[in-house]
């Protein structure tokens, strides 16, 4: 019988767990230069490569953590790994980089009684610093084995992952004096004397390095800040706009001028039924085609999230942004959630846990979903092409828009929900590296696959809904009409609260509610509504996109599908961090603020551009002012308050 | 001196470190702790960045002030 062995990846952050991870397993795993990429546990098995004769080897990687005490959550989830769970094989990995600190938790994951494998890492900057390790004498010392790996080249892996299999069952020999926890002190005594013993050092690294140097520009006072909206603008420029824009018109083209009168033509050939026909051209193929054609914008964005992630700039926005986000209520470290969230609201969401205080960790779990995510470009890019062609600031300006109201909501939130600010920062800055482009391309081509998976299961579904929908009535019977399909009826029931939005109709309703299944969806859902009853072109100029929006509700439907609450998968992702009472509390603030920006843009918008007030304008001036009174209301009961019972618990 | 008091480029050794136990421990994983050394490689944005062992970290003024140098 195969025997299981599970290992267990552990480590100081940015040591180069999650690299070791998906090179001996084969996968793509979220990597970055920061401390704090990997937030949660995740386990797969060996690839055939470094797979063991009868041996199943489960590989778990970990959340990197600076000692066995956490001082976040993501640490506690190693803390609780290893001493729960207790692996077969612990495989330690030591910061090349910096030895002296990772041998900390070494030496504290070797009291465990479980046998440990250390893997000493980045052997290529030891090499290059011309620093000499003495590898029997640290084995000694320490009193396990120690393998020099480059996870990133792949070098040493063989013999790291078969000795750790052969430690399996072994009695962890306890060379070191035993420490008790408060004894923190002693221990770090005790592993400078093993330093000493083991490594001679060449270069003095207190000196001013390049990194040190470039940190003085990006990290400046006053220039941090432009620095960083340019490269977000270039970003967003170069997804929307630029090369990614370039050829999602050719794929959207292609899709609707080809694939679907093809398909279309195929199936008449085969003489399929009319009703299966029309699912599979206006409904899967049509609204599929809708989304596919934004694949390279979503390729791109990430491609360069990628490179920026990969360089070190991380760590940096958020010395940049510490002072700043502590008025408001958020950390420094709320940023990496917010960028990673302009990927998409899951992950980023789940970045929170890596910051320390649990109201700062909140707000940012609230407000990371206000960046426009990857699965928003569509609706944005779609818009603007419609409604704004040729102009080139509306991507740029919904990520501005999202700036502000994230700093508006943390004054808002900390109104509302008062409490004292007890935070501290803390980071680490890691070098900076040229971004690798092999890990640029392997990320896109990897949310590429993800895409298309998404598209194929719950887009697709969403698709075959809304067409069948939209053709049959309650009775099941095809309706020629629309407007007397179920799906209208739903729409309807929807569409009056909209109207103080200035969204007129069943249709702009029925696709912001398929867009909380995925965000994409309200382009699907659009395409296929207007397929059927129009012949033109979804994306052109004026297309059928005209008769429901005017070039100012437009915008405040980009709006209000960007800032109302994500989709589901993202509030899941929220629910996970913030708890049942603080997700039900911040789903309804950011309903809210969608509703009010949306509704501002709308009514204001139309009596400026257009001179006349806009559909639902009485509407909105009652919803205006019940809001406002409960704001206000809320604000001064909270102010009311002794500060002790305001406190979370 | 505190380490929020020090110049940039200041080079010397940790005294002591103030503040709450969590505090105190998740700086003595890091290597920050009494008698160790320590330079301020600069302070960027309001930030501290510090040089402990071989690594960079940049701390806020509240826990660069948690950090008292030996004069």
């Amino acid at each position: 019988m195969m025997k299981t062995v599970k290992i267990a990846l552990t480590g100081n952050p940015n040591s180069g767990k999650t690299t070791l991870y998906n090179a001996v397993t084969g996968r793509t795993e979220y990597i970055g230069n920061w401390p704090g990429v990997t937030v949660q546990k995740k386990e797969t098995k060996l690839k055939r490569k470094y797979s063991c004769k009868n041996v199943d080897v489960r590989i778990v990687d970990l959340p990197g953590a600076y000692s066995i005490s956490p001082f976040t959550d993501e640490e506690a989830i190693t803390r609780n790994f290893i001493l729960n769970q207790r692996p077969d094989v612990i495989i330690n990995i030591i910061d090349g980089a910096n030895i002296s600190r990772s041998l900390y938790f070494t030496t504290q994951l070797l009291e465990l009684s479980i046998p440990v494998v250390t893997a000493l890492n980045k052997n290529d900057i030891i090499a290059k610093r011309q620093d000499i390790v003495n590898i029997p004498r640290l084995e000694q010392e320490l009193g396990c084995p120690v393998i020099p790996i480059t996870a990133t080249k792949e070098q040493g892996l063989i013999q790291l992952i078969t000795t750790a299999v052969e430690a399996v069952g072994k009695n962890q020999v306890q060379v070191l004096p035993p420490f008790a926890y408060s004894e923190s002190l002693l221990r770090q005594k005790y592993i400078d004397k093993i330093i000493k013993n083991t490594i001679t050092k060449k270069a003095d690294l207190s000196t001013t390095t390049l990194s040190d140097k470039l940190d003085k520009i990006i990290a400046h006072k006053w220039l941090g800040i432009p620095i960083f909206f340019a490269l977000m603008c270039l970003v967003y420029y170069l997804s929307i706009d630029g090369i990614g824009g370039y050829l999602s018109t050719y794929l959207n083209n292609f899709i609707t001028k080809i694939i679907i009168p093809d398909t279309a033509a195929f199936l008449a050939y085969l003489k399929v039924p009319p009703l299966l026909k029309g699912l599979v051209v206006n409904g899967a193929v049509a609204g599929l085609g809708a989304v596919i054609g934004f694949l390279p914008l979503i390729m791109i964005l990430f491609f360069c999230l990628s490179l920026l992630e990969d360089s070190g700039y991380m760590a940096r926005i958020a010395v940049i942004m510490d002072g700043h986000f502590k008025k408001i209520g958020l950390s420094g470290k709320s940023i990496i959630p917010m960028i990673i969230g302009s990927g998409c609201a899951i992950p980023g969401v789940m970045a929170v846990r890596t910051i320390e205080n649990v109201n700062e960790k909140r707000m940012t779990a609230i407000l990371t979903p206000f960046i426009p995510c990857g699965a928003k470009l569509p609706i944005i890019a779609l818009f603007a092409a419609v409604f704004y062609p040729k102009s080139s600031w509306v991507g740029p300006s919904i990520y501005f828009t999202a700036i502000i109201v994230i700093v508006l909501g943390g004054l808002l939130l900390q109104k509302l929900f008062l409490w004292e600010q007890t935070s501290s920062f803390v980071i680490e800055l890691p070098e900076y590296k040229i971004p690798s482009l092999k890990h640029a391309f392997n990320q896109m081509f990897y949310q590429a696959r993800n895409f298309i998976r998404k598209a194929s299961t719950i887009i697709l579904v969403m698709n075959t809904l809304v067409w069948f929908m939209q053709g049959h009535n309650y009775y099941l019977q095809p309706v020629a009409d629309q407007s007397v399909s179920m799906l209208s009826t739903i729409g309807n029931l929807v569409s009056p609260l909209l109207t103080p939005l200035g969204f007129v109709g069943w249709q702009p309703a029925v696709a912001i509610i398929t867009g909380f299944a995925a965000k994409e969806n309200v382009v699907a859902t659009l395409a296929i509504l207007l397929g059927i009853a129009s012949t033109d072109l979804l994306h052109t100029p004026g297309g059928p996109l005209a008769q429901f929006f005017n070039p100012v509700t437009a915008y405040a439907f980009l709006i209000f599908n960007l800032f109302a609450p994500p989709c589901f998968a993202a509030v899941s992702a929220m629910n996970a961090e913030l708890g049942r009472k603080w997700l039900l509390r911040g789903l309804a603030f950011q309903f809210c603020v969608g509703y009010i920006l949306a509704m501002i843009i709308s009514q204001i918008g139309t009596l400026i551009i257009y001179g006349k007030f806009a559909h639902g304008f009485q509407s909105a001036i009652i919803i205006s002012i019940l809001l406002f009174v409960i704001i206000i209301w809320k604000i001064r009961r909270t102010a009311l308050k002794p500060k002790k019972y305001s406190l979370f618990t | 001196m505190l380490l929020s008091d020090a110049k940039a480029g200041y080079e010397g050794y940790i005294n002591n470190i103030l503040g709450d136990k969590k505090v105190k421990q998740f700086l003595v994983s890091l290597g920050c702790y009494k008698g160790a050394k320590i330079k301020l490689v600069s302070i960027l944005a309001g930030t501290y960045v510090i040089n402990i062992k071989d690594s960079r970290y940049a701390l806020d003024h509240k826990m660069a002030s948690s950090i008292e140098l030996l004069d």
